[in-house]
Order: C-alpha cells, then sequence, then structure tokens
C-alpha cells in the first residue's frame, strides 16, 4: 500500500502541491490526473526519493520513507520503477543493454544469461526485433515501449507510469493498456499512472485522483468521475476547451 | 560613488563566492569519489570503457601536441645556444622545458579541452534528460558508475599519456634538431640522457597526475551540476574549460614550487 499524507511542495514562490492526500490500494491501478504542470510527476517522484516534500509523509507498506536518505531509497527503488514520460534511455548503450544494465548491476547476471532475460522483457513490449538499435535511431513511442520494459526487468512490486501512452499509436497505446492491466491481474502489481489519455484512464483505471491547484480535486472511481457535476473535473473529463479551469 | 563601490564589491563577492563553490564542489565530489574506492564500489567495465574512451581516443592530440612542444622547444633553444656556442646545454634545455613544464602544461590543456570539455557535456546532457535521475531509479548510484570510472581513467591515463608525450616530444625535438637547425640528432638525445633529468620527469608525472585529478572532479562537478536545459550544458561546459585551465596552471605553480624547495 502507498500512502502520500499531506504532502506540500513549492519550487520557490511556487507552489505545486499544497496538502495532496492519496492512498493507493495493493494491487490497484491509480491514475493520477491533472492539467500540464499541475504537479503529478512532481508527487509520484516523490515515491521513489527523486524529490523531497517540504512537509507531509510518505508510506509504502507501512514503512515511513519520507526522509530516508539516497542509499535508504536504494531498496525502495528496486522494488518500485518509474517509467519516466521521456523514456530516459541511455543513449550510449542499445535497447537490449539498456534493459540488461538493471539485471547485471542488481542479480549479478552474466552477459548472455541478463541478454536472454532483457530480451523476454523486450518481447513483452513487442520491441525484441530492435533490440540491437540505439535509442536515437528509433522513435519516441517506441523508447516508450522499451523504457517500459526496462522499468519491469527487477519484476517490481510497485510501477510509476508517467505519461505512459503519450506519443504512442493507439496500436502500441492499447498494447501499453493491456500490459498495465497484466501487471495488474496476472502479478499484483499496484500502478499509478499519470495520464491525460482520457480513453485509458476510463478503460485501466481501478481508481482515479485529480489534482487541481495544489490539491486533490475527486479521489474517486471511474464512474464518480463520468457522473461529477463539478465543473472543472468535467471540463476535464470531456476535454473541454471552456470551463473554470484556464488552458 | 558610493553605488559604484557597492556593485564593486558585489561583483567581487560574487565572483569570490563563485570560485569558493566551484572548489569546494570539486574538493567534496573528490572526497565521495575517495570513499567510492575504499572498499572499491565502482562499475569495473565503465572504468574499461573509459580507459578506452579518455585513453586511447586521445593519443593521437598528445602525439601531436608533444611533437611540437619538443620542435618548438629545439627552435627556441637553438636561438641561444647558437647565440652563446653553449652547444652542451641543449639537450638540457629542451629536457627540463619538455619533461616539467611546458609539456605538461600544454598537454594537460589538449586533454581538457578535449576530455574535460566533453565528460561536462556528456554528464550534462545526461542530467537534463533525466537520464543520471533513471539510473537512481534503477538503484543504481551514478557516483560509482558514472564518476569512479571516469576519475581512474583520466588519473590513469593522463599520467601514461604524459609518458607518452615526453616520448614524442623528444622524437620532435630530435627530428627538428636534425632537420631544421642543423645539430646532429644523437647530440642532443646523448645530452638529454646525460642531463639526468629524472627529477623533471618524474615531477611531470605528478603534475599529470594531479591534472587528471583536477579535470576529472571539474568536470565531473559542473556536468552534475547542469540546471536549465541545452543553455545550461554550454554554460557548464564552459565553466568546466576555464576552471580546468586555471586549476592546470595553479597545480603546476604548487607543484614546481614544492619541487623547489
Amino acid at each position: 500500500m502507498i500512502e502520500f499524507i499531506d504532502i506540500h511542495k513549492r519550487f520557490g514562490s511556487n507552489v505545486v502541491l499544497d496538502g495532496v492526500s492519496i492512498t493507493v490500494d495493493t494491487g490497484q491501478v491509480l491514475y493520477i490526473i491533472g492539467a500540464s504542470g499541475a504537479g503529478k510527476s512532481v508527487l509520484v517522484k516523490h515515491l521513489i526519493g527523486l524529490l523531497r516534500p517540504d512537509s507531509g509523509r510518505i508510506i509504502l507498506d507501512g514503512e515511513d520513507i519520507t526522509w530516508l536518505d539516497e542509499e535508504g531509497f536504494y531498496p525502495i527503488r528496486r522494488k518500485c520503477a518509474m517509467v519516466f514520460q521521456n523514456s530516459t534511455l541511455f543513449d550510449s548503450m542499445t535497447l537490449l543493454e539498456n534493459v540488461m544494465l538493471p539485471l547485471r548491476k542488481h542479480h549479478k547476471m552474466g552477459r548472455k544469461e541478463a541478454a536472454k532475460a532483457a530480451r523476454a522483457k523486450l518481447e513483452l513490449v513487442n520491441m525484441d526485433r530492435d533490440a540491437d538499435q540505439y535509442p536515437a535511431a528509433i522513435g519516441d513511442g517506441l523508447r516508450k515501449r522499451v523504457a517500459i520494459a526496462r522499468a519491469l526487468t527487477l519484476d517490481p512490486q510497485f510501477v510509476i507510469f508517467d505519461e505512459p501512452t503519450t506519443g504512442l499509436d493507439p496500436m502500441a497505446a492499447a498494447t501499453v493498456d493491456d500490459l498495465i492491466r497484466s501487471l495488474r491481474s496476472d502479478a499484483g502489481v499496484t500502478c499509478v499512472v499519470v495520464s491525460h489519455d482520457l480513453r485509458s484512464i476510463f478503460t485501466v483505471a481501478d481508481r482515479i485522483a485529480m489534482i487541481y491547484k495544489g490539491k486533490i480535486r475527486l479521489d474517486g472511481t471511474p464512474e464518480q468521475f463520468r457522473n461529477s457535476d463539478d465543473g472543472v473535473i468535467h471540463q476535464f473529463v470531456n476535454g473541454l476547451p471552456e470551463g473554470p479551469m484556464s488552458v | 560613488m558610493n553605488g559604484a563601490l557597492k556593485s564593486l564589491a558585489s561583483s567581487v563577492g560574487g565572483a569570490v563566492l563563485a570560485i569558493a563553490e566551484t572548489i569546494g564542489g570539486a574538493v567534496t565530489l573528490l572526497f565521495r569519489i575517495l570513499r567510492a574506492l575504499f572498499p572499491p564500489r565502482y562499475d569495473a567495465e565503465g572504468v574499461w570503457r573509459s580507459f578506452y574512451n579518455v585513453g586511447v581516443k586521445s593519443y593521437p592530440i598528445v602525439v601531436m601536441t608533444a611533437l611540437f612542444v619538443g620542435a618548438i622547444m629545439v627552435i627556441q633553444t637553438a636561438f641561444y645556444v647558437k647565440k652563446t656556442g653553449a652547444t652542451g646545454i641543449i639537450g638540457y634545455g629542451v629536457g627540463f622545458s619538455v619533461f616539467a613544464e611546458i609539456g605538461p602544461i600544454l598537454i594537460g590543456l589538449m586533454f581538457s579541452g578535449r576530455v574535460g570539455a566533453n565528460n561536462t557535456a556528456e554528464l550534462g546532457t545526461m542530467v537534463v534528460t533525466e537520464q543520471v535521475d533513471a539510473l537512481r531509479a534503477l538503484a543504481i548510484d551514478p557516483l560509482p558508475y558514472l564518476v569512479v570510472p571516469r576519475f581512474l581513467a583520466m588519473l590513469g591515463m593522463l599520467t601514461l599519456l604524459m609518458v607518452l608525450g615526453d616520448l614524442f616530444a623528444i622524437v620532435g625535438a630530435a627530428l627538428t634538431a636534425q632537420l631544421l637547425v642543423g645539430f646532429h640528432w644523437r647530440v642532443l638525445v646523448a645530452d638529454l640522457l646525460q642531463s639526468r633529468l629524472l627529477d623533471e620527469f618524474t615531477m611531470g608525472l605528478v603534475k599529470a597526475a594531479c591534472f587528471g585529478i583536477s579535470i576529472s572532479c571539474i568536470s565531473c562537478y559542473f556536468g552534475l551540476a547542469v540546471r536549465g536545459g541545452a543553455t545550461g550544458v554550454g554554460r557548464a561546459v564552459n565553466n568546466s574549460v576555464v576552471s580546468n585551465a586555471t586549476a592546470i596552471f595553479v597545480i603546476d605553480f604548487v607543484v614546481g614550487y614544492l619541487y623547489s624547495l
């Protein structure tokens, strides 16, 4: 279980999170939505210690991880993987080497064994044929798929996806959605997904939380979001240019 | 007048703070690197890769620099030797300058321009494209994985490259003496060997090792401290090149002074 309790975060004078509290149950898929710059990515980066809150607490499986030092976060990061918004593949390595890296570092696998395991992960996202390419030689969407494969190499219990379907074609986006669903149903993985992709949100999410002006506007089921009469929620869910949210 | 003084004090203060921040950052990084070395905690594959990138790819520029350093020193020394007729000091003059002063400084500057600037740009780009955060997210500490291999490679390879540079500087000096100045190359080499310049040679290697340490720490420090996208990377590379060049002259002075005691 993941608990964000009263998280506050500001950058200079810009208050990004102003008392955000969310709980994600084990095996659940939570989508965090909100306008660009609302603080969704900022919030999820707190979970693996890439950002530290100004105040508030983060509890992971009953352990308060808020003020762990960098070294203390390494065991957390091994069980809680993150797929970044910009893929962040290492451009000096081939796609296969990118996926092999965590295996070689943490499971102390030999080159051949790690390559075999990495190819299996690349197959999950249909990228095994391009394994020997470098990240610069493929498109954004394909890079994102490899980043997902890399995040899954250590078989994490928790996965944070930061806009996993942005930039993907509809078929690839559907593959990612299926992958998130199968992670939940087959492996019981808890997923926190930051997304703007309404189709994915309403077909995959168990729960949705919307951040607006640094606070949680609504934390509920997809049904609750569809039926909400809150003007902000209605505008976002229906993708309307006019409404209380400034575009 | 008062305003101008305040502005001057503010500029000087700002510059002093910036220098202190750079020195503090680089020295802190050096201590963190040393901590990672005892007991050894670094990426062995990365070390070999860095040795190749830093050493093998740098030797052409070092050889070229060294050949010209040797040639220039012969031409400069020959002018005085011909004027005074003291042909016995040509080997000593060339050897002293090449081993102890001009050789280490010029090779250090070329190395810093090629390897140090490249290192800052590479690490800076990794920071702004979140590749360093991605490493941290994969529970891989960037220090032993990215910084320590570069430190070992720059320390080891610049020292070795200095030996290579000294050798090629002598070749450059001998060729120039023979072909352009009218001294037989054997005279120059024999004089150089008789001059017993072991202290100068070791001084050059000590300088090279110190340059390697400072170039790695300064370039990694600026690379990892990049903020603000492509502009930030450009600014960091610029700061890294200037700081490395300054550090090379300061180290050259300090080591030279200590050897003179």
